[in-house]
């Protein structure tokens, strides 16, 4: 006797038999996750919106494609990525990501000392300008990698490369952060 | 993670984001407007199509698209963007002819598997049977019907969720939510009088070659508990 919600794997049957009701509640699952990638690749919110709603779309039309029992949320992320890469090509042109403001600080967080809060926001700033000047392919990494937290095999696949290059281009990304902030190696 | 792994980290949670946008509507209303390749038999889909369309212009006011459908059994849910105006009924009545279990059985042509205390048997047409039962301190209707063939017809709007679930392992749907629009088939496929509002919340599963169905204001684990107790 079974009372529960459907599994992603049930839920991708369903979806690749025509089932939209099954496709839209894994649509909402993932658009939050979809919508940041997007944003991170391609740097504007109306941009990383219609990137999150062309890559659900495409990837309904090729769940034929999509491998069974593979896990649905790296295959979905590599459609999304590559719509707004796309999108950042287009445009030419990225927008600057910014730090929250400061004084917005998370549930759970200890309240620093005023001057401690204006050297952490400086060097927080300081490596976001770093990151930003960052090839696209290293910068890309570095978002996957660390602000979206996807393990190494979700980037590589959100990516399109091999995982080994995931590592080499990550570790060459922290090299060269490194350089541009006068840090040493640990 | 080394020390400027864990700063990078730290900075990705610091980052001013935009607030997520939800994108779910507008994907199904992409994919709704073009389905990429018939899972059927064309033939099939063209009847569907031929059903849905027939379904909403069978009734005036339910001119209003319709977002999506799917099946369970031999109940449609079709979500629609406005309902049409219904007639409510109380659930003793509008359930069509009081009989007995055996008059029941003859008349719908298969063994009815709700319970069998329950002295009268309402059938409508020729293929819905039910029983009103108390459970939970509430009055319940309990349906059971052909799962080949499409016999109901419910039509969702807004605020209504619909839910996939597995009862005893067979798919099963929940719908919760705002009233929602019950219409009923005879095997001739002829439309029922009005169609009826409901109010309550309602399961329903599939058991072999039939469909069954609890309406009432039952949550939704008590709703399953009551499916389980009827097998």
């Amino acid at each position: 006797m079974v009372d529960r919600p459907l599994d992603e794997t049930e839920l991708v049957e369903l979806a690749r038999r025509g089932d939209l009701a099954a496709w839209e509640t894994i649509v909402r699952a993932y658009q939050g996750i979809a919508f940041r990638t997007a944003y991170l690749f391609c740097g504007s919110a109306a941009d990383a919106e219609e990137a999150a709603q062309d890559g659900f779309v495409k990837a309904y039309r090729a769940l034929g494609r999509f491998r069974r029992g593979s896990p649905l949320k790296p295959w979905l992320l590599r459609i999304v990525a590559n719509e707004a890469r796309n999108r950042r090509r287009a445009a030419g042109r990225r927008e600057a990501l910014a730090l929250r403001a400061a004084g917005e600080a998370r549930p759970g967080d200890a309240v620093p000392s005023p001057e401690a809060d204006l050297l952490a926001g400086e060097s927080r700033r300081r490596l976001l300008e770093a990151v930003e000047r960052l090839s696209d392919e290293h910068r890309d990494a570095i978002a996957c990698r660390y602000f979206l937290e996807l393990s190494e095999d979700e980037t590589a696949a959100a990516l399109g490369i091999r995982r080994g290059t995931v590592k080499s281009r990550v570790a060459r990304a922290l090299e060269r952060l490194r350089a541009e902030l006068g840090e040493r190696e640990p | 993670m080394n020390e400027l792994e864990l700063r990078l980290a730290e900075l990705g949670r610091g980052l001013e984001l935009p607030a997520e946008p939800n994108v779910a509507p507008r994907v199904l209303e992409r994919l709704e407007r073009r389905r990429p390749f018939p899972w059927r038999p064309l033939a099939v889909a063209f009847a569907v199509l031929a059903v849905a369309i027939g379904t909403a212009f069978a009734v005036p006011p339910a001119r209003s698209a319709i977002l999506r459908f799917f099946h369970l059994g031999g109940e449609r849910v079709v979500r629609v963007e406005s309902l049409p105006p219904a007639v409510e009924r109380s659930r003793s009545e509008g359930l069509g002819d009081p009989l007995t279990r055996d008059e029941a059985e003859r008349r719908v042509g298969f063994e009815l598997v709700l319970p069998s205390a329950s002295r009268r048997v309402y059938v409508l047409g020729d293929s819905l049977a039910s029983v009103v039962v108390r459970a939970y301190g509430r009055t319940v209707l309990l349906s059971e019907f052909p799962a080949q063939g499409q016999f109901l017809e419910k039509l969702v709007a807004g605020r209504t969720d619909v839910q996939h679930l597995r009862v005893d392992g067979q798919p099963a749907l929940w719908i919760e939510g705002a009233p929602h629009v019950l219409q009923y088939f005879d095997r001739r496929r002829g439309f029922r009088e009005e169609p009826i509002l409901i109010r309550g919340n309602v399961l329903l599963w599939v058991r072999g070659p039939l469909t069954l169905r609890i309406e009432g204001r039952l949550t939704r684990a008590q709703a399953v508990a009551l499916a389980r107790d009827i097998g």
